[in-house]
């Protein structure tokens, strides 16, 4: 990571690029584009600082201050901090105490499953994808195709299947199962992903290592590795999405104690008959937000150069 | 060093094929302690896989490779004291200039202060002093290209590869480069093999060119001896320019004269070969306009072709084109389509037998 970068400048608000190329009417285009991508994420995140009871008033309260009196009073809600934590702990029961809700855990369970699974087949996938790209099988291509096999159909097509070979194997609900097949899943993604940025480079350059008197390790970590490391950044991230928002398998495939977020926020919000708790699920999509939101801005920069990577080698 | 004959480097039917494709077919030569020495062709004839195979990185799959008398067929890449230079320079593009400088050293496992002392040297030797910390994608290509250099000799190797270095590099550069290379040759006292398609870099480095033909060996010699002696029409067409003018003809039974397009050329040569057909080669130098009043070959002038000091003149001849270099001097005042009269040196003609295309002597 570049040291002495601002967050502003890590941002695009860079002094020395500014609008100066495409000109305030393109850029007030495309500011326009991302506000109508950002909405539903923005929505969200007021929803979960609403007080409960506004949560469905008629008209709706948009916005939690008036803009210097842009927005009219009647949309305008104070903002609370108070559903954040209801997420932790929260009345349960009518006229009881505030129990805890085990979210801690759930939210722990979440990262840790997704950030063990995704850097193990970020491992493993990096060491098969430079296999595949360097010492090319005899029909190399069709497993390449077949690892990918897994990825061609709905989730729900190959669930069962799978929850028979976890059922055989025991292996639901544990940390061990869940964990292995987001593995096996986000392999197919980083061979796929890492074999084309090792394709990308120069056979040469590892040569030049081999007379300059490296072993073959060497010459994949001191020479390839770090040539593809904007490639291990984007795969990364699109991994950890991926996994992160997971639900259908994480429904069916954890148990009470390796319950993820996506699988806990959809039963913490129907349960107790009151119907759904639309301001307490803002406030676990807000929270749930934060992770991946913090990790792709700090990557961004190698994600950006990760996706441009091929245009700028000769 | 156990050199028993002398030889820095020595290819003995060195083979090798990619599937159905034969790279090299009984490769083999030797190359002198010191020596610059050209590996000279057209793309794909084998240069690169030669040199590939003398650094290690192709195994071949018959023959035998050896470097100061050892026998390094079969044994692994380091130790050869080998280094290359890659047409593509291949340089470390995640590397600063000073770290691809100092690579081949720490893989060599050096203290930290000698490998520091070397890189300095190094980059003061190539003028690159100023870009230790530059990436490679910062550099110009020359720059670039004297990195590659600085990387390759900064181990001390004792043979040291070159493929087609200067290829990348604009015209003024490689005139530069061509210089600096000859100067670090003569520096070092290095043995150089050099791959190059370009008969120019051949003829003005190469102490010894090795014409290269489908992955084999056409001829081996000195610039001038290639030049003078062509074993086959192969040679004498590539080395020279502008190309070697070649005449068809047959080889007459009185074993001294030659008849042809053009008419009847005087040139002894072995009665044995009586009757063959062959082809007559005559460099564009060795033909002159006919001075006022002496014999030649009725031509009509066809193109003008001036390169300052000299003008290359094609001239018509028996539905023949023959090429020659004339002084500009001589050639002033011609003018396309004017009839000639042109001499051929007949001591300079190059005789070859029409169906293998060997040298008749």
């Amino acid at each position: 990571m570049e040291s002495g970068t601002s967050i502003w400048e890590r941002m695009g608000f860079r002094k020395s690029s500014g609008v100066a190329e495409a000109g305030w009417g393109h850029t007030l285009v495309v500011a326009g584009v991302s506000f109508i991508y950002f909405l539903p994420v923005l929505f969200i995140i007021f929803t979960a600082i609403k007080p409960q009871a506004l949560a469905l008033s008629v008209p709706p309260t948009l916005s939690p201050t008036s803009l210097f009196g842009l927005i009219p009073d009647q949309f305008v809600f104070t903002p609370t901090l108070e559903n954040f934590g209801s997420v932790f702990s929260r009345v349960m029961t009518a006229g009881g105490q505030p129990e805890p809700t085990g979210f801690d855990r759930f939210f722990f369970n979440s990262i840790v499953i997704a950030s063990v699974s995704v850097l193990l087949a970020l491992v493993l996938g990096t060491l098969a994808a430079y296999g595949f790209s360097r010492y090319p099988l005899k029909g190399n291509d069709t497993y390449l195709f077949i690892i990918l096999t897994t990825r061609m159909l709905p989730a729900i097509v190959v669930i069962i299947p799978v929850i028979l070979m976890f059922r055989a194997a025991g292996l639901s609900g544990s940390y061990l199962g869940i964990i292995m097949l987001y593995t096996a899943f986000n392999l197919a993604f980083t061979i796929w992903m890492m074999k084309s940025f090792f394709d990308e480079l120069s056979p040469d350059v590892e040569d030049a290592a081999r007379i300059d008197g490296s072993s073959e390790i060497k010459v994949f970590l001191k020479i390839c590795l770090p040539q593809v490391i904007a490639g291990l950044a984007a795969t990364f991230v699109f991994g950890l999405i991926l996994t992160w928002n997971e639900f259908l398998f994480a429904l069916l495939l954890t148990g009470p104690d390796t319950r993820t977020v996506p699988v806990a926020m959809n039963q913490a919000v129907s349960s107790g008959g009151r119907g759904t708790d639309w301001t307490l699920l803002a406030a676990i999509e807000t929270l749930f937000l934060i992770p991946v939101f913090l990790v792709t801005f700090f990557l961004q920069e190698h994600l950006l150069r990760g996706v441009t990577f091929g245009t700028v080698r000769k | 060093m156990g050199q028993v004959d002398g030889y820095a480097l020595s290819l003995t039917n060195v083979s090798k094929s990619y599937g159905h494709v034969r790279a090299l077919q009984n490769l083999s030569f030797s190359v002198a302690e010191g020596r610059f020495f050209v590996l000279f062709g057209p793309s794909s004839v084998g240069k690169t896989t030669t040199l590939r195979t003398i650094a290690g990185l192709v195994p071949p799959d018959r023959g035998r490779v050896e470097i100061f008398g050892k026998d390094w067929t079969h044994e692994p890449i380091a130790g050869r004291g080998v280094s290359m230079v890659f047409q593509s320079f291949a340089l470390y593009p995640h590397l600063t200039v000073y770290e691809n400088f100092a690579y081949p050293l720490v893989e060599a496992k050096l203290g930290r202060e000698e490998i520091d002392r070397r890189v300095k040297e190094t980059a003061a030797m190539l003028r690159l002093d100023t870009k230790l910390d530059r990436k490679p994608g910062t550099l110009s290509g020359g720059e670039q290209q004297r990195v590659a250099l600085g990387r390759s000799l900064i181990r001390r190797p004792r043979v040291l590869l070159l493929d087609e270095p200067l290829t990348n590099l604009d015209a003024k550069l490689r005139h530069d480069m061509r210089a600096e290379l000859k100067r670090l040759h003569r520096q070092f006292g290095l043995t150089i093999v050099y791959a190059t398609p370009d008969e120019l870099e051949a003829l003005s480095m190469g102490e010894e060119i090795a014409v290269l033909r489908d992955g084999a060996v056409v001829q081996i010699g000195t610039p001038d001896e290639l030049y003078e002696t062509p074993r086959d029409v192969y040679v004498a067409g590539k080395i020279g320019s502008p190309h070697m003018n070649m005449i068809k003809g047959k080889l007459a039974p009185d074993g001294t004269t030659i008849e042809s397009a053009i008419g009847t050329l005087r040139r002894k040569f072995n009665a044995a070969e009586a009757g063959e057909a062959a082809v007559i080669g005559i460099r564009p130098s060795d033909i002159r306009l006919a001075a006022s009043g002496e014999s030649g070959v009725a031509a009509s002038i066809a193109m003008l072709e001036p390169l300052g000091d000299v003008t290359v003149v094609s001239v018509e001849a028996g539905g023949e084109t023959l090429r020659m270099v004339l002084p500009e001097s001589a050639a002033s005042g011609l003018q396309p389509g004017q009839p000639a009269s042109v001499v051929l040196d007949p001591g300079k003609f190059h005789v070859f037998r029409a169906s293998s295309g060997q040298a008749i002597t």
